[in-house]
């Protein structure tokens, strides 16, 4: 039989299932902030913001992060997961794709929009934005709002990621540079093409205080409830990879197979060299913590569970 | 001691000297990126993390809030709502016929200064359900028409306010045939008060969206005339109320700079204003102001920012000391193991 390591792993939370919730959220963010300008303009159809931005919106701001989520997240390391093979009855239990999730995700996304189209109207529009009088006009107020829809679902990414890799950082900030790249840029080409949005960027908004301050407040206000919600689960609702993870961050997760807690330096020793990236304990552990021993490992514990009830030895 | 143990030291004898016939291996190459074992950090929202996040953010917001106010309160602005007392006694029941006919429609205003207001003091109109928004007038236009004065032909996007008596109208469409005809003029004492129309619109609209040898022809020549008549004689890069007017407004009530006096208001001065009540406004219940007003550093009054920069710090902060509470009262032990659920229900799941 082959070694664990030697196969596939699959990671029993299936960070698709997030893709798929992310996906709808980050969507309705931005059609919901079309559909409350569209209020505002007599449902005429005329676009909040200028063409371009539209058709880059799934492709460059926003596609990256969701496939470094896919790809490279990990709730739980390879490790754990081999170690408390039940997790996976996360996925067959459909706990993370259930309805609720769904709705959930889909009110944040209606939550954020209005927060982002309700804050950003108030704040731009109206009063003279600058201080040489100049007041905000259309294409102000969606360079404004795009930006702020922008750097919210990526921080929602963001707040999503279990996991940070030099990847993940530069998908989820490169992102955002990216937009404003883009603005620069575009707004750099001649009218003919540019349109609406010619050097809107360098001369209307980035001088403009009241435009950073907008984007700041926005982003907070959007992260506010998602962040409040998830403080909230993962401390009295938590799921089980929630707890595997609290766990492994307070230095608990260590063997207690023969009832033995393992000596503190073995498991720091451990945990450093996950952290620096090393594949196995194979070859220094001390103890009985050897990847290979862990379809006996399961044994064991299921012998154990048998047995009944175990003691409480943190 | 498991079954591993043969076949992985059977793997290492052999590899060691079989590395090169064993070539159609189907193992991948290891790296850290392709076994993602990439470095990272796994942040976990722990108590500590989230009350220092909430604070932080209560830190840096409540002082924003707090300048910010100040800064709006700097702000003086004296708004005159004018459409309906400038509609005189008899025409009061059909503004609309007012306005469409020939009656002189000067109307005299009175302002009194509240504050000091330090020049420059920016002179703004704004008007109220007025839809500049809407999709069918924002395409009407013809940018390549006001740019450049080879493309005076070019209407076709300008519908229905392309051609007038079979010519093409320059400028065509019905964003520049809507153009703002209200006029101010400021006098305290008996004295006039210059108001400064030069530079009031963005400096690349002027340079490179309307061109220097473009000239209105063959404007508000028809039967229905929408607003202000042009001077044929000024090229379009210098009607700067046009430029002004055509940058189209992302909601309908908004505001556009009419021009700017360059002197000090003191307080308790008045000021008389005779205008010019000619747009209409009347057809669709629209409402007409007058704004005066000083800028700060951040712009126009706009207490809003302050509001709310303060509500969110606030905000944070409430969640900050009822996170705190909540984990002192309810304090949870952790990181034990048998908390998970396969562990705490040995006999099922």
């Amino acid at each position: 039989m082959s070694s664990p390591q030697h196969l596939i792993l699959h990671a029993p939370s299936c960070p698709s299932k997030t893709n798929i919730c992310y996906f709808f959220y980050k969507n309705i963010t931005f059609g919901f902030t079309l559909f409350w300008f569209e209020a505002n303009a007599s449902f005429s159809g005329q676009p909040a913001y200028n063409d371009w931005y539209m058709s880059c919106y799934n492709v460059f701001f926003t596609s990256l992060p969701v496939i470094a989520l896919g790809v490279f997240d990990q709730d739980v390391s390879a490790r754990l997961c081999l170690k408390h093979p039940l997790l996976y009855q996360e996925g067959v239990q459909n706990i993370l794709f259930s309805w609720i999730r769904i709705l959930g995700w889909m009110f944040n996304g209606v939550l954020s929009s209005i927060i982002i189209f309700f804050l950003t109207t108030n704040l731009i529009i109206g009063q003279a934005f600058r201080k040489d009088g100049q007041v905000a006009d259309y294409a102000v107020l969606g360079v404004t709002m795009y930006t702020c829809v922008v750097w919210t679902v990526n921080c929602q990414m963001a707040l999503s990621i279990n996991y940070f890799t030099w990847i993940q950082h530069l998908f989820i900030w490169g992102s955002i540079a990216l937009w404003y790249i883009f603005l620069v840029v575009y707004g750099y080409i001649p009218p003919t093409l540019s349109t609406t949005a010619y050097k809107v960027f360098v001369e209307a908004c980035a001088p403009s205080i009241v435009y950073w301050l907008t984007t700041l407040l926005v982003v907070i206000a959007t992260l506010l409830p998602l962040f409040s919600y998830r403080a909230f689960q993962i401390r009295f609702r938590p799921m089980e990879h929630d707890k595997i993870q609290r766990q492994r961050s307070e230095g608990s997760e260590h063997d207690k197979i023969q009832g033995r807690r393992a000596e503190g330096s073995e498991h720091n020793k451990i945990r450093g060299r996950r952290s620096e990236g090393s594949e196995h304990d194979v070859t220094e552990s001390t103890g009985t913590r050897n990847s290979t021993d862990l379809p006996s490992e399961i044994r064991i514990r299921i012998d154990n569970l048998k047995a009944g009830p175990r003691s409480k030895n943190a | 001691m498991s079954s591993n143990t043969p076949s992985s030291s059977a793997g290492g004898v052999g590899s060691a000297d079989a590395a090169a016939p064993r070539r159609n291996s189907k193992r991948p190459k290891y790296s850290k990126f392709t076994q993602q074992e990439l470095p990272a950090c796994k942040p976990i929202l722990t108590p500590r993390w989230v009350i220092s996040a909430f604070l932080l953010v209560s830190i840096v917001f409540i002082p924003i809030g707090v300048v910010s106010l100040f800064a709006s309160r700097d702000v003086v602005e004296i708004i005159d709502r004018y459409e309906t007392a400038c509609v005189p006694q008899n025409f009061s029941n059909d503004k609309v016929s007012f306005i469409q006919s020939a009656v002189d429609k000067t109307c005299n205003r009175t302002l009194t200064v509240k504050k000091l207001m330090k020049q420059p003091i920016y002179v703004y109109y704004q008007l109220d359900n007025f839809y500049q928004n809407h999709r069918r007038y924002v395409k009407s236009r013809s940018d390549s028409q006001l740019k450049d004065n080879s493309s005076w032909n070019d209407v076709s996007s300008c519908k229905p306010e392309d051609m007038s008596n079979d010519q093409p109208i320059v400028p065509c469409g019905l964003i520049a045939w809507s153009l703002f005809n209200d006029t101010y003029n400021f006098s305290l004492n008996n004295q006039q008060l210059a108001v400064n129309k030069k530079d009031i619109s963005w400096k690349s609209d002027r340079d490179k969206k309307f061109g220097k040898d473009v000239f209105p022809k063959n404007f508000q020549n028809g039967t229905l005339i929408g607003g202000n008549r042009l001077d044929p004689s000024v090229p379009l890069s210098e009607q700067e109320d046009l430029i002004v007017w055509m940058r189209t407004a992302a909601l309908p009530t908004f505001r556009k700079l009419y021009g700017k006096i360059e002197r000090d208001l003191q307080p308790n001065e008045v000021i008389q204003v005779t205008l010019l009540n000619n747009y209409n406004t009347y057809s669709f219940n629209g409402k007409k102001k007058l704004v005066l007003s000083t800028t700060s550093w951040l712009g126009g009054k706009n207490d809003f920012l302050g509001i709310a920069y303060l509500t969110v710090g606030g905000l944070c902060f409430f969640l900050a000391l009822s996170f705190t509470v909540v984990y002192l009262v309810k304090p949870r032990q952790l990181g034990d193991p048998s908390y998970l659920s396969w562990n705490r229900n040995p006999a099922g799941h």
